[in-house]
């Protein structure tokens, strides 16, 4: 009896804003899905596209990253840069076909609990629905290696 | 051979209620590289921490996770307690087990899943992290401060008084800014020169402090503590050890006829001259470019026939002075915005259309009309004076949409004064907002309006003319719902407040941030509000943001507690979470200089032993680098590095996920 | 004169009057329409020199062979607009003085190679900008469009039998100019970002970063394309990233020396429409 499918889902956010709103989504008590995972970095500055093709590598069916508003970097403008990069990369992986719903970017405060809980909520259904990332798991499964799904 | 240690924390009920910890703690045990894995209940307690010491001692522990809640709330708790035990506290690391999965997920078995999960990739984390020192950089106790207005004074005295040196620097002959420029100030109603001059006085006086006036910034090099500035002190052509400051060479000057700043124009002033009577230092300087001597060769009366002492030489030079710096406070003020925004105000086509400072002079004791208000154009006391606020402020179109916070208040001060200077005055106020919300503000407009007889109009002025000697200004009166013309003899614009004309060229300079007005950044609007990016420079005053006296003393002495932090410990500490570079693999192509918010990554000669340079690469100084890591994510080789959050940490942590 | 006799006698008075130490340019290949790059040093090699149609190839990175421009002294080198735009950026990037470069521009249509006038890079500048409002106007590749309209599972299908035929031979990275790192991030084992098995997976992932590191970069010479040995369209990847680059930031690389990074710079108003 095989069990219904639970997206695997990672999240890259930074620590002064979306890890703080996270954070705020606990201490608020706030229920969102357990699929998510997590990774704090500093500032959103510091998250390169190699961490998402990570996480796919290592069975991901959906990633987020996630940061401080524009104008609100702790770090003044590492978001400004990160904006850019996801603009090129998230075109890139589009047009190699990766499925949009799979890779989300977004900004969230570290006033912004509800916005984090209910974002969590929304693209770990979607992905629910959309179904395990086959195609990248059939091409992981290739290497030999098992991802852990 | 990494021996990990894993302590679960139940907080309470708040991590156990959900998290099945006993179960982590097995999932841990026998995860490779984890020598032990304990829970308790509360691992923050004393005891609890106790513990933690005592297994990172009794195992030898190369590692340690703390699976618990946010590492917000206690990771540096937990990093000082394997300090205290002998293990570096960056080999530390939290899992954050309750507010990212107890206390946001339902199911207690997929929460522990989670737990597991998060548990056992943090493991992998720790396991690629290095041992990390705090970077000491050495501090120089003197601190600049650039501006010497009320801001700037204030600073210099606050930290001159604590014992640390201070070089004071003024663009003009004198101390005093702006506020030396006003008559009275509101709420009180003050002299402003006398609440200033014993300040400026004292700040001359000070041992600790070296006042270098007529001088402005040439060069900034270095960072934190450790800063290399060079100040250019522009020719008196007065020598300052010579020169008594009789006065005598102003008295006898014959190029009497230049606009003089002080007075915003009102008044004519000399070649030589000091721009006002209480100047501190009460020296002379002379004008160059308005000097009969210095345009065609000819005159030298002051020195020649008066100067009783030879302090004049025409023969001095700009002078550049080098110094060792160790903090800066930017106090350099603001400007009166250029009026010629509003054509419609008439400002330069009607002598008696003024600025808010031109009608401080007036009022003035010491001004050009020794306090009496009388108009430009005839010297006649006006009998309706009408005052426009907001002229130039909160106006996007104008390109100046912020409020400049000081006008509403002025405003109202002037017509107090005109009022007390002419009971039978009449003043009209044409406002949008009334905005007095500092101590004793509100009452202070209500005196105004109630005691002084100031008439308020809400409304803006569309137009303004002359006809038959008077100048017609016709606005609208929006409470009463109709235009309104008053016929006026004096109409005096509330302008807005900007930052000084070469403010960005300072910031350039300096290597701080500035906004598209050229108001200099601060680190955090609310929560840093006089530091700037770049550690060690911070912002006292107007040059900030628009704002009145109380605050911009206020600020100037937080900066000053700023740096008297800075200068209480022989080293500065800094947290070792900063770039690296691998030099062996950079190429030198300054992407990471570039996209660096801190100008932290400097370029660095690779040279041979005879000193031929080989090539150049990037080098992060790590007085500066606030670790963020946006070199780290632009550099396509992978040679820069953030410790703590290195690649091969993420890629250990992505990878146990 | 032929354009090629021009260039050939233009060498030719380079190098004898030591204005330049060498030029870089084509020569006859193996087969007819083939040329491979030459490294002239005697103005008597310069009769080797060919120019016509068929020389393709981006020549501009040969200028990055470890020492060649050390001792200060200038190469002049065979490029159409798109070799001085790469001059520009690795200007741009530092890794090579535009004082040192002299420009041999010619221009390929159709049939034919005619020349251009100038001699520095600067002197491209009015060309360079034409270029780009062209790119600009420029249509997608047909068979990005064809892709565009697939869903994405049949475009990432497409994508995989692309790249299951990759045999990891980084003949692509060797034959761009802009791939110059001292340590590619694929030769990083510590971490291992990239996988470098030639499965599909790791093949998936090697074209995408170099496709990425190269966002902003890629003058589209087409030096890649033409080098794999298994003719993946490579290039689709990089002209992809050149539309997004140039309408999300109106970005053109090469358009001058001093041109920031697309990738380190950024403005206040840069489009998010993506982003939640």
């Amino acid at each position: 009896m095989s069990e219904p499918f639970e997206p695997k889902i990672v999240a890259f956010v930074c620590t002064y804003c979306t890890y703080a709103g996270a954070d705020l989504a606990g201490t608020s008590r706030l229920k969102y899905p357990p699929n998510v995972r997590i990774v704090r970095l500093p500032c959103t500055g510091r998250i390169s596209p190699m961490f998402i093709l990570k996480a796919f590598q290592k069975g991901a069916d959906g990633v987020l990253v996630s940061g401080c508003h524009p104008g609100d970097c702790h770090f003044d403008h590492g978001n400004y840069h990160a904006r850019r990069r996801w603009t090129a990369f998230n075109a890139l992986l589009q047009f190699t076909g990766v499925p949009e719903e799979r890779v989300k970017f977004s900004w969230i405060s570290a006033a912004e609990g509800i916005k984090f809980a209910e974002l969590i909520e929304s693209i770990t259904e979607e992905i629910r629905t959309a179904g395990p990332f086959e195609q990248y798991h059939k091409l992981i499964a290739e290497t030999g290696s098992a991802a852990s799904v | 051979m990494a021996k990990i240690g894993v302590f679960v924390c139940h907080c309470g009920e708040n991590i156990a209620a959900k998290v099945d910890c006993t179960k982590l703690v097995a999932a841990m045990e026998s995860h490779p590289g984890v020598a032990i894995a304990h829970e308790y209940k509360y691992f923050c307690s004393e005891p609890g921490q106790e513990s933690i010491k005592k297994a990172v001692t009794g195992h030898g522990l190369t590692g340690v996770i703390v699976a618990a809640c946010s590492p917000r709330m206690h990771e540096a708790t937990f990093r000082t307690a394997c300090a205290e035990a002998g293990l570096n506290p960056y080999l530390c690391e939290i899992a954050n087990i309750r507010e990212q999965c107890s206390w946001v997920h339902s199911d207690g078995e997929q929460a522990t899943r989670k737990a597991i999960e998060i548990t056992r990739s943090l493991v992998e984390k720790v396991k690629r992290n290095n041992e990390l020192q705090p970077i000491e950089v050495p501090v120089t106790r003197r601190a600049l401060v650039i501006g010497g207005g009320i801001a700037g004074i204030q600073a210099a005295l606050d930290i001159a008084n604590a014992g640390g040196d201070v070089v004071l620097v003024e663009r003009e002959a004198s101390l005093g800014g702006h506020m030396a420029q006003l008559s009275e100030t509101f709420p009180t109603l003050d002299c402003s020169q006398c609440i200033m001059t014993p300040r400026m006085v004292e700040a001359a006086r000070h041992p600790k402090i070296r006042l270098l006036t007529y001088s402005e910034i040439e060069k900034v090099e270095g960072f934190i503590g450790n800063f290399n500035v060079t100040v250019r002190q522009k020719a008196r052509y007065v020598d300052m050890n010579l020169c008594t400051g009789c006065g005598e060479c102003i008295i006898k000057c014959p190029a009497k006829k230049i606009s003089g700043e002080f007075d915003c124009g009102l008044a004519n002033r000399t070649a030589i001259y000091t721009p006002f009577a209480q100047a501190v230092p009460n020296k002379p300087v002379i004008d160059s470019g308005h000097c009969i001597y210095f345009k065609n060769g000819k005159c030298k009366a002051c020195q020649r026939v008066v100067c009783p002492t030879g302090a004049i030489n025409f023969d001095m030079e700009d002078e550049l002075v080098e110094l060792e710096i160790g903090a800066i406070v930017v106090a350099t003020g603001f400007q009166v915005q250029n009026t010629a925004l509003y054509g419609e105000y008439g400002y330069g086509r009607y002598p008696d259309v003024l600025t808010g400072l031109q009608f401080e002079r007036l009022a003035s004791a010491s001004g050009p009309t020794g306090g009496k208000i009388q108009r430009p154009s005839d010297g006649k006391e006006p009998e309706t004076i009408v005052f426009i606020q907001c002229a130039g402020s909160r106006d996007p179109s104008k390109g100046i949409p912020y409020c400049s916070k000081i006008c509403c208040m002025y405003t109202a001060k002037h017509a107090m004064l005109y009022h007390h200077k002419n009971h039978e005055g009449n003043s009209r106020i044409f406002y949008m907002d009334i905005r007095a919300a500092g101590k004793g503000y509100d009452e202070f407009t209500r005196r105004a309006i109630e005691e002084d007889g100031a008439g308020y109009v809400r409304g803006r002025v569309s137009k303004l003319w002359q006809e038959n000697g008077k100048l017609m200004v016709r606005g609208a009166d929006t409470l009463l719902g109709r235009p309104v013309e008053v016929a006026a003899d004096m109409v005096v614009l509330a302008t807005a407040m900007v930052p000084q004309s070469d403010s960005k060229e300072l910031g350039k300079t300096l290597g701080i941030g500035y906004d598209e007005y050229g108001f200099f950044n601060e680190a955090h609007l609310k929560l840093r509000p006089v530091e700037t990016a770049t550690a060690g420079i911070f912002l006292a005053g107007a040059c900030q943001s628009p704002k009145d006296i109380p605050d911009s003393v206020a600020q100037a002495s937080a900066c000053a507690s700023k740096v008297l932090a800075l200068f209480s410990r022989e080293k500065l500490e800094r947290e070792p979470v900063i770039a690296q570079n691998n030099e062996a693999t950079c190429s030198g192509c300054w992407g990471c200089v570039l996209a660096c918010p801190y100008n932290a990554i400097e370029k660095k000669d690779l040279t041979d032993r005879a000193g031929n340079l080989i090539r150049r690469v990037a080098s992060v100084n790590a007085g500066l680098c606030q670790g963020c890591g946006t070199c780290v994510t632009f550099c396509r080789s992978n040679s820069i590095d953030l410790a703590g959050f290195t690649e091969k940490q993420i890629f250990a942590e992505v990878m146990g996920l | 004169m032929s354009i090629q006799e021009q260039y050939r006698s233009r060498a030719k008075e380079l190098l004898r009057e030591g204005t330049v130490k060498m030029v870089i340019g084509y020569g006859a290949g193996t087969t007819p329409l083939r040329r491979r790059p030459i490294f002239i040093t005697s103005p008597d090699d310069a009769d080797r020199l060919v120019l016509d149609a068929a020389c393709r190839t981006n020549l501009a990175g040969y200028l990055l062979r470890e020492g060649l421009l050390a001792d200060q002294k200038s190469v002049a080198v065979f490029l159409t607009p798109d070799g001085v735009r790469t001059i520009n950026i690795l200007a741009a990037e530092s890794q090579l003085a535009t004082e040192q470069v002299i420009v041999l521009g010619f221009q390929i249509d159709g049939e034919n190679a005619r020349q251009l006038e100038g001699t520095r890079v600067a002197d491209f500048s009015g060309i360079i900008a034409e270029r780009k409002k062209k790119r600009k106007e420029q249509p997608s590749h047909e068979v990005a469009r064809k892709l565009e309209q697939m869903t994405s599972v049949e475009r990432f299908a497409f994508w995989e039998g692309e790249f299951s035929r990759c045999i990891k031979c980084y003949a692509c990275r060797a034959a761009c100019p802009m791939c110059w790192c001292r340590r590619c991030v694929v030769d990083n084992n510590q971490p291992q970002w990239v996988n470098t098995s030639s499965h599909t997976l790791g093949n998936l992932e090697w074209n995408l970063v170099r496709a990425f590191h190269l966002a902003g970069r890629c003058v589209e010479c087409g030096n890649c394309s033409e080098a794999c040995p298994v003719n993946i369209p490579l290039h689709l990847l990089n002209r992809r990233m050149t539309e997004e680059v140039l309408t999300a930031f109106d970005y053109y690389p090469g358009a001058d020396e001093h041109q920031e990074p697309v990738l380190a710079s950024f403005r206040k108003d840069d489009p998010e429409t993506f982003i939640l």
